[in-house]
């Protein structure tokens, strides 16, 4: 079974793709522009209400997040037309597709739960992804290396962000935990807008019931991808060894509270863990990923 | 619009004389009859709770509804009149929506006032004592109380014990649908604790007693199962909440078996309501991890804090309430103005036509084309004279609308002008 070096895309090919860069240039840049300046909405919520202690401007935040989104998503979508390819390629348009993903992922949980306190921690995440992305958007080749082009990563790079897209709820879930149990458990006379208690566990288990065989397909697509494009050699790559790691994190935390049982304060710091691993790993640059790595 | 409130609260008046000044809620059809017709009222609400007793009336000056008031209730009038309050026109608005947003209540923010309006306001209509500037005044009152429980946290946190535990329970379980809730003990708190839980949604009650058969009677009142004090510790894991209030000298709940509890829940929360003194649960189980101990102390806290908060949301309110009255007794100021300013206008008109008419006469023996000239010169400068006049009158009586003198000041313009009324 040989499926890595398929030159050929789906689309028709390197002509169609020029052309609409032509029509159109560099407007994923300008896009995700856009999209970074009506997220900034949802930035200024979030220090707003923090220095005013009380909900400042949410629902204006969370319509441009969601015009945001839209601009977002056409960025990405014009981009992947461009490069003729459906998987980012570049680690910006990794962090992009991150971001975007996780503006989707608020706006469910927010529909699905009423959570407006997630906000507070999302919007600044999604702005900082946005931000960093950006910059890297201006200097974006215009190519794909042929390596990437491969069917295996059209499967690892979306399994592996939308892993971490999940463990980033399951983090802003456990965070939101910690303190409303500080909170009851100090006494606190409070007049926070925080969820319960129980609804952030849920959430924050829920998130990691979907994230983890998300990431354990993911690395395990890349593994073999890397077999097939390196032998054994990628072993030693710390980066994914750090993925290793991080997925082994994870298991802890699924099988203790599962079969131990555990939840709230503990399988938060597992959670925060774990996603401090996601963060080392994700911005971990070597050996293979170091070259080719989106 | 003359409109009148006056009334006695719990602000100005023991309850010795607001007793006496009551209207029985049978009685104020009745007594709105028979003060319309002594008043000469055009239209009339009687409020009348245990906090305060008021009547709204537009038409008669405030003293007549006070004598009426006192008359109807058999008391000297100088025998109250410390206690009476009295408001007119704007203020008395600005009163109705106060009391209304539950600004001027007892206990700040409590939410039965809003319905006790509401009584009285229906108890106005089936008399027919409610009219053309009751109604939407009484509307708008509705609707700034709406605006005030919405935009104002005046009425959000919980100010007795028995609601700070329900709250307490929302911020540990969230939704408290299908949970447990054990009572170890039998005390009045207690029960309207467990009520105001089973109320948000709690499924099951367990009770405990040391007398079983007392148990039993709590039991029953929440259709809950009564469970012998000797075996309570065997079914307290089935609890979420545990409301605690034994006269036990030493703690029933100690680490241990709250140790053990939680075992035998698998982690989940628990949450332990301890309002009996001597404390029922060593303050030492708070330290477990899943468990949440709130003692009397711990609740009377939460309450004391949301007093605070709810004084702080009160100023909002009253800004709320400020620029609605304002809004109103403008709007309701211009429906008089209005048509005062279109009689002017239709006034100084038919003398203008009149005066056209007449030199038109006068001008009949010139030649055709010279005549037309001359009547539209005439036409032109009469129609511009009369713009010029009334332009600052119409433009000063637009201004004083919103202004309290505003009523006197349109009198004197219809005076002078002659206006009648339709």
């Amino acid at each position: 079974m040989h499926l890595s070096h398929v030159p050929s895309s789906p689309f028709t090919g390197p002509k169609a793709a020029s052309e609409a860069y032509a029509i159109l240039p560099r407007m994923h840049v300008q896009l995700l522009r856009l999209a970074l300046g009506l997220y900034s909405v949802g930035l200024l919520h979030s220090v707003f209400t923090v220095l005013r202690k009380k909900q400042t401007f949410f629902k204006p935040a969370v319509v441009a997040t969601i015009i945001g989104f839209g601009c977002h998503a056409a960025s990405i979508g014009l981009r992947a037309y461009e490069l003729q390819t459906v998987a980012p390629t570049q680690p910006y348009e990794s962090l992009s597709l991150f971001a975007a993903l996780a503006v989707l992922a608020f706006l469910v949980v927010y529909r699905k739960y009423k959570l407006s306190s997630v906000g507070i921690l999302a919007f600044p995440a999604i702005f900082v992804m946005t931000f960093v992305a950006n910059m890297a958007a201006a200097n974006s080749p215009d190519s794909v290396p042929e390596v990437l082009r491969s069917r295996w990563l059209y499967i690892h790079t979306p399994l592996v962000i939308l892993g971490y897209v999940a463990f980033f709820i399951a983090f802003s879930a456990a965070v939101l935990y910690l303190i409303q149990e500080r909170e009851l458990k100090a006494k606190r006379v409070f007049h926070n807008r925080l969820p319960s208690l129980e609804i952030c566990d849920d959430l924050a288990y829920r998130s990691l019931a979907i994230g983890f065989p998300l990431m354990t397909l993911g690395i395990l697509s890349g593994a073999l991808w890397a077999q097939q494009e390196l032998g054994v050699s990628w072993i030693s790559d710390p980066k994914i060894l750090l993925a290793f790691l991080t997925w082994g994190i994870y298991l802890v935390v699924i099988n203790y509270r599962l079969i131990a049982g555990w939840r709230g304060k503990k399988a938060a710091y597992l959670a925060i863990a774990g996603f401090v691993g996601v963060l080392v790993t994700f911005s971990f640059q070597s050996g293979f990923h170091a070259t080719f790595h989106p | 619009m003359e409109l009148a409130l006056i009334g006695v609260s719990h602000k100005t008046a023991p309850v010795e004389v607001r007793e006496r000044l009551a209207f029985p809620s049978d009685k104020i059809r009745a007594a709105l009859a028979s003060l319309l017709e002594k008043t000469h009222a055009a239209e009339a609400m009687i409020l009348s709770t245990c906090n305060r007793v008021e009547i709204v009336a537009r038409g008669p000056d405030a003293k007549v509804v006070r004598d009426f008031m006192c008359e109807y209730h058999h008391i000297p009038a100088d025998s109250i009149a410390e206690h009476l309050y009295t408001y007119q026109n704007a203020e008395a608005i600005r009163h109705l929506f106060r009391v209304t947003a539950s600004l001027d209540s007892m206990m700040l923010g409590e939410p039965q006032i809003l319905g006790q309006v509401k009584e009285a306001w229906r108890l106005a209509a089936e008399a027919g004592t409610i009219g053309s500037a009751l109604s939407p005044l009484l509307d708008r009152a509705f609707a700034v109380a709406k605006r005030v429980r919405s935009e104002t946290g005046i009425s959000q946190s919980a100010v007795s014990i028995s609601f700070a535990a329900v709250e307490l329970a929302r911020k540990i379980f969230g939704d408290l649908t299908g949970k447990t809730v054990m009572i170890i003990g039998a005390s009045k708190m207690g029960e309207l604790a467990a009520k105001h839980l089973k109320r948000n949604g709690v499924a099951s009650v367990l009770v405990t007693n040391r007398t079983f058969e007392r148990a039993v009677e709590i039991a029953k009142i929440f259709e809950g199962a009564a469970i012998p004090f000797e075996h309570f510790s065997d079914h307290i894991d089935h609890a979420d909440i545990v409301i605690s209030s034994t006269g036990a000298p030493h703690f029933i709940i100690t680490k241990p078996l709250a140790e053990q509890i939680i075992r035998s829940r698998r982690n989940k929360p628990v949450f332990f309501i301890d309002i009996a003194v001597p404390r029922d649960v060593d303050p030492a189980v708070n330290d477990l991890d899943n468990v949440f101990v709130y003692d009397i102390d711990d609740l009377q806290q939460v309450i004391d804090g949301n007093m605070k908060e709810r004084m702080k949301e009160a100023g909002r309110a009253e800004e709320i309430v400020d620029r609605e009255v304002r809004a109103f007794y403008t709007r309701m100021q211009s429906r008089d103005v209005a048509p005062t300013i279109v009689q002017l206008r239709d006034t100084i008109e038919k003398v203008r036509r009149e005066e056209i008419e007449r030199h038109r006469r006068l001008l009949r023996d010139l030649p055709a084309a010279q005549q037309e000239a001359a009547l539209a010169a005439l036409d032109q400068v009469t129609q511009s004279l009369m713009n010029k006049i009334l332009h600052h009158p119409i433009s000063q009586m637009k201004e004083m609308a919103g202004d309290p003198q505003g009523a006197d000041f349109i009198e004197t313009v219809r005076k002078i002008f002659n206006i009648k009324s339709q």
